[in-house]
């Protein structure tokens, strides 16, 4: 039966799923060897106890040693910066190119406690806790523990978060030079403009597409020079085709995980599965699997009619990634399921256009971006997806120091509630909660006993 | 039957007992927080039953709620201080609407619907600045009890703005205003317009009348006042305002026990 389990909980488990002969891929192992690698945080924590589950969740920890193979086997490394989607989708065209996210190290102090002590470099360059727990991309670079030194930076400024745009800015100062690439605020197209229609239901003057487009070429030729081969017309929509298929996996597993009567597969897990669309975890192909097996799981499960929630635990909306992986648990732990989320990066779930030119294609995904946008697009798309997904509560969580949007709170519940009749609550969830449980905990369970007597209305 | 109500709060632990026919108080108690916390809400639950002549065995059900109410062993549910409040207040003033709820360590806004249930609340982050925290140390800085800050914020003319949205920080500025010669009574007004403001804040635009002002900085003269003025509208201090979490508490547990029929 599928249930949430504990990491030593999962090694017993482990030891049983191998003698009935489970196949694994080369990164397999039990989840427990990841704390010998200094991932304390992950005892923890409690996993979904499939094997769909422990692949997924050793192709995130195994990202590291991924980029060290395609160094080693010489391929080129491009460090995608900010985009949340776009220039990985590019550089994956080329088949001597791994691209990844050095961003991504936020998620270190998540899983290694602060002793992995990236934040304490940061805080040595000024770039304290007052700056978005990005900044431990910093330490990372620095210490090269974490990620071997990229041979190409790409990073997107303009309407992106300010907070990064300070730590590149940090970074390239350090003598990383980075190629950088704008994207403008996405605007309402005037009377007199040419409107294009954008994934995900926006849309944008066309001359913001042409620019875009513009900056993408750019790119394009770096990528070209770096890689020693054309990116043609075929081959970068091929990649688009690939990335597609991640797409449309993630696609159907959100829409199984959000409107099955019992929840099929933990917010956590799901989560870990939505931000592979945007990096690919080091191995496009390898994501393919890994979210084709979870689906297949997902579906038996609610073929199966089984869960591994209560029948009544309350449906959630969430809003923005948290950066304590934990609070995921703990809405589950309270009483409260995922029905619908979105992380800041939904235009790396929509499908990108295939019946336009490539770079036509990827320039009205990268404008898309609901962090180019306006808070009150987001929250339009969120009242979408509420509607679609039957939530019954928002929860916008922050993480303090990282300010996408000073008002996106404020700006996405007042839409949420005039839209529908539904509690939205704010929390702050900062990268170790451990001090503050009992208070993030008191809302949720507040929050899922609110839904809970509105239900018996 | 009798069913009892704790509310394990940051800075006070109260107790609470009614009788279940009309969800009369017929015994309350209250004592400081400390380290040991079920310790002293089992002494606590003890004395209160002893005053009151009530027999242990007599209380049907006990519910905890507040911030320690995970610390209370002899309880046979937690339940939030969200709703306790809640109910609480509604079973002192019927027709309230919104709850706001200051402690000494967090503050709360609850919107209630007609029939009582919360349909929204808000809650401070981790600054103490619009906590009953804020009020102890500006106390504790002007050398003054906490029942003077009342009669001392009437009393000014100009309130000092006190632009910090921290205790610590404020702390800081406290000293600068009385380095420069701030009078004491215009700082103490400055701080429960501060509080008043970071709770507004909180609120957003719509706030429904009768708005019922609850908890332990309640008790405090001169922050309903800061609320009022902040807000543009009544602000009606609850009745027993220390107790309404605790009472709420109690109906609930009569509630679980009516549920769970055991």
């Amino acid at each position: 039966m599928p249930e949430r389990i504990t990491l030593e909980e999962w090694d017993l488990r482990y030891e049983r799923l191998q003698r009935t002969g489970l196949s694994q891929p080369h990164y397999g192992g039990p989840l427990s060897r990841h704390i010998e690698d200094g991932d304390q945080r992950l005892l923890k924590l409690r996993y979904d106890n499939s094997a769909a589950a422990l692949r997924l969740w050793n192709f995130l920890l195994t990202e590291e040693d991924r980029l060290r193979d395609a160094r080693a086997k010489g391929k080129k490394l491009i460090g995608t910066m900010k985009d949340l989607g776009t220039v990985p989708v590019m550089a994956y065209s080329f088949d001597n190119v791994t691209a990844f996210y050095p961003d991504g190290a936020w998620w270190i102090p998540c899983v290694m406690e602060l002793s992995a002590g990236l934040l304490s470099i940061a805080d040595s360059l000024g770039i304290d806790e007052s700056f978005c727990p990005v900044r431990a991309m910093l330490g990372a670079f620095l210490t090269e523990a974490h990620f071997p030194v990229p041979d190409m930076l790409i990073c997107s400024v303009g309407a992106t978060c300010d907070d990064f745009s300070a730590i590149a800015q940090r970074l390239n100062g350090l003598g990383y030079p980075i190629l950088w690439w704008e994207i403008p605020h996405r605007r309402k197209p005037g009377p007199d403009e040419p409107v294009v229609s954008l994934p995900g239901g926006f849309t944008a003057p066309k001359c913001q597409v042409e620019f875009v487009k513009s900056e993408l070429e750019h790119i394009n030729t770096a990528l070209e020079e770096l890689a020693g081969a054309k990116l043609d017309e075929e081959k970068l929509s091929a990649g688009i085709k690939e990335a597609n298929r991640v797409r449309r996996y993630l696609a159907e597993l959100r829409e199984l995980a959000f409107t099955a009567e019992l929840c099929p597969l933990p917010a956590l897990e799901m989560l870990i599965a939505e931000m592979l669309a945007i990096h690919f975890c080091s191995d496009r192909r390898e994501t393919i699997g890994v979210l084709k097996e979870l689906l297949d799981e997902v579906k038996a499960r609610v073929r199966a009619g089984i869960g591994v929630l209560d029948a009544g635990a309350v449906k959630i909306f969430w809003v923005n990634p948290v950066a304590d992986l934990y609070v995921m648990n703990m809405l589950e732990d309270c009483g409260g399921r995922i029905c619908g989320t979105e992380y800041l990066f939904t235009h790396a779930l929509d499908l990108i256009p295939e019946d336009l030119p490539a770079l036509e294609a990827l320039a009205r995904m990268a404008l898309a971006d609901p962090m180019v946008g306006s808070s009150a697009d987001r929250a339009e798309r969120i009242c979408t997806d509420i509607r679609r997904f039957g939530s019954e509560a928002v929860i916008i969580s922050r993480i303090p120091g990282a300010s996408h949007c000073a008002l996106e709170g404020e700006v996405i519940g007042e839409i949420v509630q005039e839209n529908f009749d539904i509690p939205v609550l704010e929390i702050e969830v900062p990268p170790v909660t451990d001090s503050m449980r009992p208070t993030v905990r008191t809302r949720l369970e507040a929050l899922v006993e609110t839904i809970k007597a509105r239900r018996k209305r | 039957m009798i069913y009892a109500g704790i509310d394990a709060g940051s800075r006070t632990i109260k107790v609470v007992l009614i009788d279940a026919e009309d969800t009369r108080i017929i015994a309350k108690g209250l004592t400081d927080q400390g380290v040991e916390q079920d310790k002293l809400t089992l002494e606590l639950f003890e004395s209160v039953l002893k005053d009151s002549g009530i027999n242990k065995k007599d209380v049907a059900a006990i519910v905890a709620t507040g911030y320690g109410r995970n610390a209370v062993s002899i309880a046979d549910t937690t339940i939030t201080e969200i709703t306790s409040h809640a109910v609480g207040v509604r079973r002192l003033v019927p027709d309230a609407m919104t709850v706001i709820d200051i402690g000494g360590q967090d503050s709360k806004l609850v919107r209630l619907d007609k029939g009582g249930r919360v349909r929204d609340f808000a809650m401070n982050d981790r600054c103490a600045a619009g906590t009953g925290r804020f009020l102890e140390v500006v106390a504790q800085r002007l050398g003054v009890g906490l029942e003077s800050l009342g009669r001392m914020a009437a009393k000014s003319r100009s309130p000092a703005a006190i632009s910090s949205m921290c205790v610590v920080f404020a702390e800081t500025e406290i000293t600068g205003l009385l380095a420069s010669g701030t009078a004491c009574e215009d700082i103490v007004a400055g701080v429960q317009a501060a509080i008043a403001n970071r709770i507004i804040a909180m609120a957003g635009r719509n706030v429904d009348l009768p708005i019922i002002f609850t908890g332990g900085v309640a008790m405090i003269p001169g922050m309903d006042t800061a609320l009022q003025t902040a807000l543009g509208k009544d602000v009606t201090v609850s009745p027993d305002p220390q107790m309404t979490g605790a009472l709420g508490a109690a109906i609930l547990a009569s509630n679980h026990i009516t549920k769970t029929g055991t």
